[in-house]
């Protein structure tokens, strides 16, 4: 079954990802309304990844946490660096690699 | 060592049924180990893959950016905005999924995410090549998004897994094989006991015959 790409961040970033041909595009201003937008894309069955910019996430990060568990394996839901190029340099990966590794875990 | 354990008969059948039920937990134990140890492995290994392939594709996207900008100080922010608009929004993904030791995970078929700039739908004339290179750039961008994505989600689950696994390994190896032996080990200790009573006991009866019959 094919399905969409939403976008939600930033005006370039979602102008950027428009040109390329997602779907399902948010601006984020505020954030009662990008979580609400947000929401709808988790549930909307037609999305199948959902892209958020790690500045976006970061704001919302408390409210985002509980939904993003309840997901099942679609949508998917991926961090992405801004148009600034802003990443966190403990992203999620790292986080569940020390938990479930124990140690930090550095691969060549 | 052998603390008495309340709840338990020490009788003979309790013993061979606790040792049935050590010998099971071992084996689930040894089972459950060698699937935390596999799922360690596949963990790792997507960990690295992740992270060549976040390196790259967080480069291609600072570069789709880049000259984003360049298009927008070119043509102007209202007319890429424009273009934007007009961009055709028809990309589909095909998404299944797989187990990866008993995991489900997702998994990306054939992401087609190029197009050409007359399938892009805007404007060709009023648009600048920047804008078709620039489509372009997030396209691939995209491409390798989608692939990071499956594999994060993947990590995601297995890491899961993992620690699910482990918790397991962990209450078998350090709870329920410790507690069974100690109950194993009482029994056995109170049926020698048993055995020690009896055989002073038939030792006192001997000799009290023999002396009875000696008397008499």
């Amino acid at each position: 079954m094919p399905y969409k790409i939403a976008v939600v961040g930033e005006l370039e970033t979602v102008m950027g990802f428009g040109l390329a041909g997602a779907s399902h595009l948010h601006v984020h201003r505020e954030k009662t309304e990008t979580l609400r937008k947000l929401k709808e894309f988790l549930s909307d069955p037609e999305v199948g990844l959902i892209l958020l910019t790690a500045t976006v996430r970061e704001e919302l990060a408390e409210e985002l946490e509980p939904l993003h568990r309840l997901e099942g394996i679609i949508p998917m839901v991926l961090t992405i660096p801004d148009h600034r190029g802003y990443y966190p340099a403990v992203d999620e990966l790292e986080r569940l690699v020390k938990r479930t590794a124990g140690v930090e875990v550095i691969l060549k | 060592m052998t603390k008495a354990v309340s709840g338990i008969s020490p009788t003979r059948m309790e013993l061979i049924r606790l040792r049935q039920r050590i010998a099971l937990a071992q084996k689930g134990h040894d089972l459950l180990e060698e699937k935390r140890d596999a799922l360690m492995m596949e963990f790792l290994g997507l960990v690295r893959r992740i992270r060549e392939l976040s390196k790259e594709t967080f480069g291609r996207l600072s570069e789709a950016h880049r000259k984003l900008s360049y298009c927008m100080a070119w043509m102007g922010s209202a007319e890429t905005l424009q273009a934007t608009l007009e961009s055709r929004k028809e990309l589909k993904l095909e998404i299944s999924t797989r187990f990866i030791m008993g995991v489900k995970v997702p998994m990306v078929e054939g992401v087609r995410t190029e197009r050409n700039p007359v399938q892009r739908g805007y404007s060709l004339h009023t648009s600048s090549a920047l804008l078709d290179e620039t489509s372009a750039e997030f396209e691939r961008a995209l491409a390798q998004l989608c692939e990071l994505a499956e594999l994060s989600e993947a990590v995601r689950r297995i890491g899961l897994e993992l620690e699910r696994t482990r918790r397991r390994v962990n209450a078998l190896e350090y709870i329920l094989i410790p507690q069974l032996k100690s109950m194993a080990a009482f029994i056995a200790f109170r049926l020698d006991e048993m055995e020690r009573d009896n055989f002073v006991r038939l030792k006192r009866i001997k000799a009290m015959l023999e002396r009875r019959e000696g008397g008499a």
